[in-house]
């Protein structure tokens, strides 16, 4: 059996779309058939779960009982896979506490996979927050991921500002989530389904629904795309064997799909 | 069952005639009592709509709204003719979100079969167009030649998905007939059978372009039978 593997969504800057990448992250294990769960932890609200009622739990990632709830049963759960989404400003004393259960110990022992998608805003600050982050993903597979969905233009970033943050972590690899029609992305917010059962037509119980097709296409064709992205950072690979993110990949380029 | 044919008469130049030669598709359709129903996407002046206003819906795909009042009611209706006036200035935006939404592929698995009428001309730009297109998307591509646009025509520089169908010949009307036509109620179909002491140059001209459109459908009729019948064969070799 595959070593459990924690995948750990989160920025210290909201509204930058993390959520949206643990929906993505989410679709894509069901795609392949991968067991997942997934912790949300926008405590009381949870976005997550409103998409993902069934394999996602809220809960408050700074009480032990709940830190206890996600990692002391990482072995026992019929999930290989488990999704935190972690809510703004969080990601650091998230990894902090990671480091101080022993779970980071545990990772670099090789007994867990840890894989953490650190999603940046446009800002400096964001900058900064890899910065941060770096100390504690060391033995990680650790993604920075770039998310034009919200049309973020990332216009703060000069080349060589971020040329001198992106050369400290030569480990890192850039992952690159294009831009969704906004009336798409809209659609699917309002019907509360995963993108994948929107692409299918059904609505939140499996029932037939009545989708816009041009919609449907907008979603499918980003969605392929995004997922064309976790292929090609082999994340099925991670998944299954704890493997190492390839080394030819890409890490400061960044493909604009606006 | 017969497919519902979905005709997107096209080119990416202005002025090449697309919208007289969805005028006279719709007439030849409705002189049929085909069902039909016909899109104007011509943002700037909406002439195919204007003429028919019961029977064409305007429609802008430059917004998300407008791109879904055109395909998900082509997708919705399998039962009539349809046909799009494909203005220049949505020709690219038309083909990139066919591509992206995966029309091509719905289209064909509820039975409507696109056919470009692409009206081709002698510019490099115009060829280069129809060879990428023709490159990219799994349609059917019949050229169109109208004379009135230019006399010359190089065949190889649009060849059609199915050799048979050949090229639409658009002959060229004479200045004087052309602003007969062009009247707000002119109809081609009542003008054939209506109007009396014929035949004129326009009867010929409409005649010879009805004659154009029967043979179309009915190649495409006899392409779709051969196809059918080698499948056929095929699988009864397979078996």
């Amino acid at each position: 059996m595959a070593k459990p593997t924690v995948i750990v969504v989160g920025a210290d800057k909201g509204g930058v779309g993390k959520t949206t990448v643990s929906r993505t992250l989410l679709d894509y294990f069901t795609a392949h058939h991968v067991p997942t769960r997934a912790f949300d932890t926008e405590s009381p609200k949870g976005t997550l779960k409103r998409f993902h009622p069934d394999n996602s739990d809220i809960v408050d990632v700074t009480s032990v009982s709940d830190q206890m709830r996600i990692f002391d049963t990482l072995s026992s759960t019929d999930s290989s896979v488990t999704v935190i989404d972690v809510r703004a400003g969080l990601l650091s004393p998230t990894l902090r506490s990671l480091r101080d259960i022993g779970f980071l110990d545990a990772v670099k022992k090789g007994q867990l996979t840890f894989v953490v998608f650190h999603i940046l805003g446009s800002s400096i600050a964001s900058l900064n927050e890899i910065e941060d982050t770096s100390t504690f993903v060391g033995d990680s597979k650790y993604f920075l991921v770039k998310n034009f969905i919200n049309n973020t233009s990332f216009f703060e970033w000069d080349q060589a500002t971020h040329s001198s943050y992106f050369k400290k972590f030569k480990d890192a690899v850039e992952i690159t989530i294009p831009k969704l029609n906004e009336m798409a992305y809209e659609q699917v917010e309002l019907a509360s389904v995963p993108f994948l059962t929107f692409v299918a037509n059904k609505g939140t119980k499996g029932e037939a629904a009545n989708y816009s097709f041009v919609l449907r296409g907008y979603v499918r064709h980003w969605l392929g795309n995004v997922w064309a992205e976790y292929d090609r950072i082999k994340l099925n690979d991670i998944v299954a064997t704890g493997g190492t993110a390839p080394a030819n990949s890409p890490r400061v380029q960044v493909v604009s799909r606006s | 069952m017969q497919p519902a044919p979905l005709y997107i008469i096209a080119s990416p130049r202005p002025r090449t005639g697309k919208t007289l030669i969805a005028r006279l598709m719709i007439e030849f359709f409705r002189a049929g009592r085909r069902p039909l129903v016909g899109y104007d996407l011509n943002p700037r002046e909406q002439a195919l709509a204007i003429r028919f206003p019961k029977l064409v819906w305007p429609v802008d795909i430059t917004t998300t709204r407008g791109q879904m009042e055109l395909f998900d009611r082509l997708i919705a209706d399998t039962a009539s003719t349809k046909i799009i006036d494909l203005g220049y200035s949505s020709f690219d935006q038309f083909f990139a979100v066919m591509a992206e939404i995966g029309f091509l592929a719905e289209a064909r698995r509820r039975m409507i079969e696109p056919i470009v009428l692409f009206v081709g001309d002698p510019a490099a730009a115009t060829v280069r167009s129809y060879a990428e297109l023709l490159n990219r998307l799994a349609a059917t591509f019949v050229p169109v030649h109208n004379e009135s646009v230019s006399l010359m025509f190089a065949k190889q520089d649009f060849p059609g998905t199915h050799p048979e169908c050949g090229v639409i010949r658009i002959p060229r009307l004479s200045p004087i007939v052309r602003g007969v036509i062009d009247r707000p109620n002119f109809s081609f179909a009542a003008y054939m059978t209506e109007q009396p002491g014929g035949p004129t140059e326009v009867h010929q001209w409409v005649g010879e372009i009805f004659t154009e459109f029967r043979e179309l459908e009915l190649r495409l009729l006899m392409g779709r039978l051969t196809s059918s019948l080698a499948g056929g064969r095929t699988l009864r070799r397979k078996a």
